[in-house]
């Protein structure tokens, strides 16, 4: 066993764990933060990602021991409780998600993807870079609407922000 | 998945030297890349232990090696098979034969592998790949040792 | 449209069940923990097929963590039945099906590369695997038969004893007679030869299950990831024998999406409840991706022969086709339906073909079971009739427009030679829709234009039809059905005037939650959050079929409205009561109960008020409270069809298959939510172009799965497609009340053929099987390019 320590969602937490241990694993059996999801066991289909340090990351390729000091954001984390981020929002209302289970990945990669690139994202850029995650179900149109949505209702803030 | 493989080596040492080097188990377990435990139970039947990695799979096969046809000192046939639990299944073999050269002697092979279960399920567009560097790399240390030897 | 509000029908109302979703808060099974739950790993089999010798569990049980090890031995010591097929298909001789045991561990022998050998249970997964590792099996490898094409050949190994030849039944529909007929008077004959590939569904939530036993009340429990969890309870407690239904809970909580391959009976969830009494602690089990790929009932796989007879100007006169469909090593719940009855009375497409006789051979091999995966049988049917009448058109000189138009079935109800009785349809307007949204006219300046830029533009068309909301029960089960396909709704109208709405159609991404709610809030004029939808619990639903075949909305919410006739029936009286008049005189509309001609009325709520409190209408006539429930069965299937219009771009250099345009024109009848049924259609059209271009499950010469993993199968991504271009026609259905005929499987039938029939007019030639990888597209176009300077 392994002590380790981050913060995740604001909150400090540490634990005993496995040396191998993944950090979807921390977060989702420790923590009990189910929000983030295991899709596959190749690191490909995104439904882990996670922001680690303000960077997206594949929960399922990083061990929690190597996580450990960091600020770890999940799903559950983008919003404060009853509320909703802009680009949770978006995929609410451009029908973004039909079963949920790639969402939160996909919603942490779209988060990613405007923190890279800026608010305003074209269907052929938000295409691209939603390579590292996988739908079946909506055929990625309208995941493609909710990203370029969202993208845009955080223009203001993260305007604010410079 | 089967593959197979061939080689050769040049080989500066007489040709009973290799062929007695082929039937000792300490030299095959030196030579086999990921033997911990090689062990002769009979005549010609080794009991082996090998940890082998195959792209992401990494796995302890627990198993047998035969030699058959054997033709002292002109080659033999050497083959094994093994479980890696949950890992599936390996199973390789080699057609080895001795030349005598001007320099010593000339070892060629022709080799082949098989795998299943999870293996070849995540490891098949490795597999031709781990198995030809295996069978190279086990040909290459036999060759270095072989080497030494006649040093 | 918020949730505060009435939503009418047809409205694009945003989903209910999103919040939970987007916010981390949904609750998938993995997502559950029980106390002192263990966790189970199975070991599977490694070989293809083989004898198990001995299996020495000892040191495994001994290993830390381990809370129980158990074999296919335990099971049939425990007394508890295989896994079954529910529809018996007989032979042309009338023998039924040959189908081998189904243990859900294997006893003596495995049969696929992932078939179950063993389970272990630990404390944690990791040490589930440590002691699995450590299991001993001593396997005498048999020949194994992987390959369809020689699996009921002379001298092929055996499967399973009761089948010889490895076929389990040899099954024929329609005139043969007059097929031949046709063949003989017939000026032009079109032959095809098609593989429909085998593929992985690839919900992305993998299976998941947990067994709980109380022994205080000896009930069951199993959370599991199914499309129908009262089929499962009825499965496992009538055919595995596990425990009476009354003693075995059943409930399915979020499901990740299913296409087909949550429906199934599967070993791992039967194995979980059973061990769990077994040993004494919840049980849980997750499947892996790489355990899905070996063992979710894969989907399609089909070798085909078809031949079309038809006269000089087009028409077709009749149509012979001999399909061997791949079963896998065993029969899956609903394997022997799929290549039968939803494949074969389906071979009329949307035309007008005077006689049309199928034979089809199902066969074992050493592969995972196949069984249905979005659209089952009627992908695979549409496949052949587009491909088909559109390489027909090409061989006879005419537009595959025009070639579809001449030969469309303009009356309804019109009878094919294959069952089904199509009811109401407009085929000739969703193509000229299609047409008109493609620009099909300009098609050719278009192709001009990317010639220039040095690629090859193709335009295809697929007019499909589909059989849904499966369907009489009588019917189907005068053709071999387990089970009637009718489906359960119940209304509960609370005091306070809001509605819990009970189904037995299960929600895995479809938007039930929203859709059936908005019928609710629109038929009784109460807003939306007012309305609550509860599915996927056998302790609550009494009963119901689940979901699948596009059956939710045309059979599913036609037993709400059976329901909701009753509720407001009820109410009707108890309002007359209360407002002193005729109950003939009740009207409601718009959430109020009025006295007809005057202004004299009560809400919907103080009508609910008034059911429960009872103080007001003499209880001896009219029984307190305000609940319906109701069965509905439908008159007949229904017929959702359309056309999808295709337009892609080859680039010869690489073989890379670019999709630039795509056109979908459906008709669905009544359409309740907009938003979700494009939604559907999208994900449809995503599985189709995967079918069509990238998605291929191989099995090697010895069975083994080479395409186990996202590394080798290739799931469609956000950049292989363009935006969708969806447009709607509107027929409605005549044999359910609301007008609907489902749209959950319309763009996975659709797709694959506008994909083909779009490359072949791209590359010149019918000869391109599935998927049109670019190695493939690429040797064609080469081979093109080199033909074109020859010439």
């Amino acid at each position: 066993m392994t002590h380790v320590s981050m913060t995740v969602n604001g909150r400090a937490v540490s634990a005993d764990v496995e040396p191998r241990m993944l950090l979807v694993q921390f977060l989702r059996e420790k923590l009990l933060l189910t929000g983030t999801h295991v899709g596959c066991d190749t690191s490909q289909c995104g439904a882990c990602v996670v922001q680690v340090d303000g960077a997206a990351v594949k929960s399922c390729t990083l061990l929690a021991v190597q996580a450990d000091g960091c600020a770890v954001l999940t799903i559950e984390g983008l919003a404060p409780s009853g509320a909703l981020h802009p680009m949770q929002e978006a995929f609410r209302e451009h029908h973004g998600l039909q079963c949920g289970f790639c969402t939160p990945g996909m919603i942490m990669t779209a988060m990613d993807m405007v923190a890279r690139l800026g608010p305003d994202l074209d269907e052929a850029t938000i295409r691209e870079n939603l390579d590292g995650n996988l739908c079946r179900c909506t055929g990625y149109h309208n995941i493609v609407k909710a990203v370029a949505a969202g993208a845009r209702a955080m223009a203001p803030a993260s305007a604010a922000a410079e | 998945m089967a593959l197979e493989m061939t080689g050769s080596y040049e080989l500066p040492v007489a040709r009973e030297k290799v062929w007695e080097a082929l039937n000792d188990p300490e030299m095959l377990k030196r030579c086999i890349p990921g033997c911990e435990e090689l062990e002769r139970v009979a005549d010609n039947e080794l009991r082996a232990l090998v940890v082998a990695k195959v792209g992401p799979v990494k796995a302890k096969f627990k198993g047998k090696v035969f030699l058959a046809d054997l033709d002292p000192p002109a080659g033999y046939r050497i083959s094994g098979e093994g479980d890696g639990g949950i890992a599936g299944f390996a199973k390789g073999g080699a057609r080895v034969d001795l030349a005598e050269t001007s320099v010593g002697t000339l070892l060629t092979y022709t080799a082949e592998a098989q795998i299943g279960g999870k293996l070849a399920q995540l490891g098949q567009r490795l597999v031709a790949g781990t198995a030809k560097k295996t069978a190279d790399e086990f040909f290459q240390n036999f060759a270095a040792a072989m080497t030494e030897t006649a040093g | 449209m918020n949730a505060s509000t009435v939503t009418p029908i047809g409205a694009p109302v945003r989903r209910k069940e999103d919040k939970r979703f987007i916010t981390g808060k949904g609750r998938y099974t993995d997502d559950l923990s029980r106390p002192g739950q263990a966790h189970a790993y199975f070991l599977r089999s490694p070989y293809a097929h083989a004898r198990i010798r001995t299996i020495d569990t000892a040191a495994a049980a001994e290993m830390p963590g381990v809370v129980g090890v158990l074999t296919g031995r335990d099971l049939a010591q425990d007394g508890l039945g295989g896994l079954i097929c529910g529809w018996m298909i007989n032979s042309k001789d009338g023998s039924p099906m040959r189908a081998g045991a189904h243990p859900a561990l294997a006893v003596d022998t495995v049969r696929y590369v992932g078939d179950h050998v063993a389970v272990v249970i630990a404390e944690t997964l990791n040490l589930a695997k440590d002691a699995a590792a450590a299991l001993a099996v001593e396997y005498e490898v048999l020949p194994a038969v992987p390959d369809l094409a020689v699996a009921q050949a002379q001298g092929a190994a055996q499967i399973h004893e009761a089948a010889p030849n490895n076929t389990v039944f040899e099954w024929e529909l329609g005139d043969r007679a007059a097929v031949e007929a046709a063949f003989a008077q017939a000026a032009h004959v079109t032959e095809i030869d098609i593989v429909n590939n085998r593929l992985a569904p690839n919900p992305m939530e993998p299976r998941a299950a947990i067994g709980e036993y109380d022994a205080g009340d000896e009930a069951y429990t199993l959370w599991t990831t199914s499309q129908n969890p009262h089929v499962a309870r009825l499965v496992l407690s009538a055919f595995v024998g596990l425990a009476p239904e009354n003693k075995l809970r059943v409930i399915a909580p979020d499901v990740g999406g299913g296409f087909g391959s949550k429906i199934f009976i599967y070993a791992e969830e039967t194995v979980c409840a059973w061990a769990a009494k077994k040993v004494g602690r919840p049980v849980k089990w997750t499947c892996e991706r790489g355990e899905a790929f070996l063992c979710d009932a894969h989907g399609r796989d089909h070798v085909t022969k078809g031949r079309l007879a038809l006269d000089a100007q087009g028409k077709i006169l009749g149509f012979q086709v001999k399909t061997i469909a791949n079963m896998g090593a065993y029969l899956s719940t609903f394997a022997s339906c799929v290549p039968t009855y939803l494949y074969a009375t389906l071979l009329s497409g949307q035309y007008a073909i005077p006689a049309i006789y199928c034979e089809v051979d199902a066969v074992y091999t050493n592969t995972a079971p196949v069984d249905a995966y979005r659209g089952a049988g009627r992908p695979e049917a549409t496949f052949l009739v587009e491909r088909i009448v559109d390489k027909a058109a090409r061989e006879l000189g005419i537009d595959p427009a025009e070639m579809r138009r001449r030969n469309f079935i303009t009356a309804f109800p019109h009878q094919t030679p294959v069952i089904m009785c199509y009811d109401a349809g407009d085929y000739a307007a969703s193509l000229d829709k299609a047409l008109e949204m493609a620009d099909y006219a300009g098609f050719p300046a278009r192709r001009a234009e990317a010639e220039r830029r040095g690629k090859l533009r193709g335009i295809g068309l697929s007019n499909y039809i589909e059989a849904c909301g499966i369907a009489p029960s009588a019917a189907v089960g005068s053709l071999g059905a387990g089970v009637g396909l009718w489906e359960s709704a119940e209304v509960r109208v609370n005091p306070t005037g809001n509605v819990e709405v009970l189904t037995g159609s299960h929600s895995h991404g479809q938007g039930h939650e929203t859709t059936f709610a908005q019928l609710v809030s629109a038929r009784l004029g109460i807003p939306i959050d007012q309305v609550t939808v509860i599915h996927g619990d056998t302790d609550k639903v009494q009963f119901g079929m689940g979901t699948y075949g596009s059956r939710s909305g045309a059979v599913g919410m036609s037993a709400i409205v059976k329901a909701l006739d009753k509720v407001e029936a009820k109410a009707k009286k108890i309002a007359a009561h209360i407002l002193e008049a005729s109950e003939g005189d009740i009207e409601f509309k718009d959430g109020r109960f009025s006295v007809a001609g005057t202004d004299r009325g009560l809400a919907f709520a103080e009508v609910a008020l008034n059911a429960y409190v009872a103080h007001k209408f003499p209880t001896s006539e009219i029984e307190p409270g305000l609940k319906e429930g109701a069965f509905y069965d439908p008159t007949n299937f229904t017929f959702p069809a359309g056309c999808h219009v295709c337009e892609l771009e080859v680039d010869p250099e690489t073989g890379t298959t670019e999709i630039v345009n795509w056109i979908a024109v459906d008709d669905f009848g009544t359409v309740i939510n907009p938003m979700i049924v494009e939604g559907q259609v999208h994900g449809g059209i995503a599985q189709g172009v995967g079918q069509a271009l990238m998605e291929r499950v191989a099995y090697d010469g010895e069975g083994q799965l080479v395409t186990g993993s996202y590394m080798d199968y290739q799931m469609p991504r956000a950049e292989d497609f363009p935006a969708f271009k969806v447009g709607m026609t509107e027929t409605r259905c005549p044999s359910n009340p609301l007008g609907m005929k489902g749209c959950g499987e319309a763009g996975a039938i659709a797709a694959p053929p506008a994909v083909i029939n779009a490359l072949a007019d791209a590359l010149g030639t019918q000869d391109i099987s599935m998927p049109a990888t670019p190695a493939k597209v690429w040797a064609i176009a080469q081979a093109r390019v080199t033909r074109q300077a020859a010439e």
